[in-house]
């Protein structure tokens, strides 16, 4: 398992988009956390696969309305 | 001014001069708007249509594409050719009309969510709330749809908000520059391409979408090294070219695939080890390292793990990488000996599809555009038609749409009024968008539409045959209407191929016409496109005519 933190635009849709780029990417979202502040959306996603997680972080980088996305250190390469 | 002639004129203001579309009720504002505006509006006869044919505008002019639809049932048929733009990176803009606010939600008449269903195969889209975020919703929509990896974009417009005033102004955005590539990291390419023995180019599509066909053929010509393409690069380097080995993968020729398995380097040109091509991905090119040049950074490393990636502008790397001659001589003799040794010879009677297409890419010359629909043409035009640039091929590649051939060359004739257009479709294909002949009936476009007709869905039959044991399920088309009938109904002229000997005659018509004309050629049922790598195998597993059952073969 992995932890993201995730700094988006609040755009309408913008977790539908997160999230369905995470599960056709091949992985599984176990547990979020989205709170928005001004025009901010703070997203902690916990995911669940077997790809690489800075596969992953690429391609949710490509999404407009994603700032960035980190890795939480202290969950990386968690086993499930 | 409401926001669709705020829409309208930000259209203008990106330059957009032709927009594909069909009306209806809730896009309506946008047509009462399009009647003064300086756009050509081509009025398909299928909402895919119109998404097809603005793909095809946007891969020939480099610019992005328009469609446009109304909700409901109009932006859903606008889907596949969205995801078709999606798969092959093409720049578009599709604009969607929508139910009004009121009822958004609501199950009302012709109401879809249009941004939810199309979400996956966008690079963005947005349903515009306010009338005066129209201006910047279209004018973001270009910027995103043009930047980086290009893509379609959806932009989904209430009845409302199109008809409510807009005192709102935007400007065009301006281009967002391509990362210029990190000099440490060409050094390391360059580090490993002189060490490499047997250096291999395996171009993409990115080379076409970046425009950086000169900067390929400059560094070929410097460095040496032989060249293969995909499917979307084809015309890269030209077809004559010495050092070009042909399209690899599945239907590759064997000098590409024998090149592929047998380098010890592979520079990877905008390309991404799609499936098609790497086959069994463990046994891809074993013996090589790899440096991938990409302005994607999440195409890195997604297949297949780089020795070296240099992301950024792929012009750019390209020039940062010629200098050196590259590669031993060895390595160039062998790969030329391939090339010489599984060259295509074509049959000397009888008509079949590779001759004929052969043949008439000569006839057309190497500034004629072809637009292909799916299946067994699609390959026979890969590896038997001459290119010489890839904006000439047009090819649903990534999403293998059946359908596309004649709506893209639609597209492609617009945009290129000046080039001879040539459609190749299948039997199968040309009855997905059969609609479109009224369109180019309707625009008098002088495109030759070739239909190569086996009776059947040709690419499944030969699954069917090959790893079916001929348990052919629903392959049959026997039934066909008289396509030449058919075309003549919706005012095309018409050439009959049944033999060889009408071949000149067909030829002719098509280089020479001025008017829509439909060829069709008759092909027996049987045929199948040789070299096949049956799924699953090591690309140099090929089957061929000569040895068309599924062989493991040594290493070349």
């Amino acid at each position: 398992m992995h932890r993201l933190t995730i700094d988006l635009a609040d755009l309408e849709g913008a977790l539908l988009r997160l999230l369905g780029t995470t599960e056709r990417r091949g992985w599984r979202a176990v547990a979020v956390h989205a709170r928005s502040h001004a025009d901010r959306l703070a997203v902690d996603l916990t995911v669940r696969g077997t790809g690489r997680i800075d596969l992953l972080t690429r391609q949710l980088s490509r999404l407009h309305e994603v700032a960035h996305v980190h890795v939480a250190p202290e969950l990386r390469e968690v086993s499930a | 001014m409401n926001a669709a002639e705020a829409l309208v004129m930000a259209l203008v203001n990106e330059g957009v001069d032709t927009v594909f579309g069909y009306p209806g009720g809730a896009i309506l504002p946008f047509y009462d708007a399009l009647v003064d505006a300086p756009l050509r509006h081509i009025l398909p006869r299928h909402e895919q249509g119109a998404a097809f044919a603005a793909d095809a505008y946007a891969r020939v002019t480099g610019n992005v594409g328009v469609c446009v639809a109304t909700s409901g049932p109009g932006a859903t048929n606008l889907l596949t050719g969205i995801a078709n733009a999606m798969a092959d990176s093409v720049p578009l803009v599709a604009l969607t009309g929508q139910v009004p606010s009121s009822v958004l939600g609501t199950d009302a008449f012709q109401e879809v969510d249009i941004v939810g269903m199309s979400m996956p195969v966008v690079k963005h889209n947005v349903l515009v709330r306010d009338p005066n975020d129209v201006p910047r919703a279209i004018h973001e929509a270009f910027h995103i749809a043009r930047s980086g990896r290009p893509g379609p974009v959806l932009v989904d417009l209430p009845k409302d908000v199109l008809l409510a005033e807009c005192t709102a102004v935007a400007e065009p955005l301006a281009p967002a520059p391509v990362p210029a590539p990190c000099a440490a990291a060409l050094d390391r390419a360059l580090e490993l391409l002189g060490a490499a023995e047997r250096p291999l180019i395996y171009a993409g599509g990115g080379v076409r979408i970046a425009g950086a066909s000169a900067e390929l053929r400059a560094f070929v010509a410097a460095s040496g090294i032989p060249t293969v393409c995909t499917l979307q690069a084809l015309g890269s380097l030209p077809a004559d070219h010495p050092l070009f080995l042909g399209m690899l993968g599945m239907h590759g020729l064997k000098a590409a695939n024998y090149a592929v398995q047998s380098c010890d380097l592979l520079l990877v040109v905008g390309a991404r080890f799609d499936d098609r091509v790497t086959s069994k991905l463990a046994t891809f090119a074993p013996d090589a390292r790899v440096v991938h040049l990409d302005v994607d950074p999440a195409e890195v490393g997604k297949r297949r793990e780089p020795d070296v990636s240099v992301l950024g502008d792929l012009r750019a790397s390209l020039r940062g990488l010629t200098g050196p001659s590259l590669g031993s001589d060895a390595w160039r003799v062998r790969c030329a000996t391939w090339r010489r040794d599984h060259a295509w010879h074509y049959a000397e009677d009888g008509l079949d599809g590779p001759r004929f297409l052969r043949a008439l890419s000569e006839a057309v010359g190497p500034e004629a555009l072809v637009a292909c629909d799916v299946g067994q043409h699609q390959m026979w035009v890969a590896q038997h038609w001459q290119l010489f640039d890839p904006r000439h091929h047009l090819t649903s590649g990534g999403l293998g749409a059946m359908g596309y051939g004649l709506p893209a060359a639609i597209g492609a004739q617009l945009a290129r009024p000046d080039a001879r257009v040539v459609c190749v479709s299948g039997d199968g294909s040309i009855q997905m968008n059969l609609q479109e002949l009224a369109t180019l009936s309707r625009y008098g476009l002088p495109i030759a539409v070739v239909v190569l007709d086996n009776q059947c869905l040709g690419m499944v039959r030969q699954w069917q045959e090959l790893f079916a044991d001929r348990r052919y399920s629903e392959i049959d088309l026997s039934d066909n209407p008289d396509f030449v009938r058919v075309a003549d109904a919706f005012g095309l002229d018409t050439v009959r191929v049944d033999q060889l000997e009408d071949v000149p005659e067909a030829l002719s018509r098509v280089a020479g016409t001025t008017r829509p004309l439909l060829v069709h050629v008759r092909l027996q049922r049987e045929a199948n496109v040789w070299p096949f790598v049956p799924p699953g195998a090591p690309n140099h597993h090929m089957m061929d005519r000569s040895a068309p059952q599924p062989a493991v073969q040594e290493k070349p």
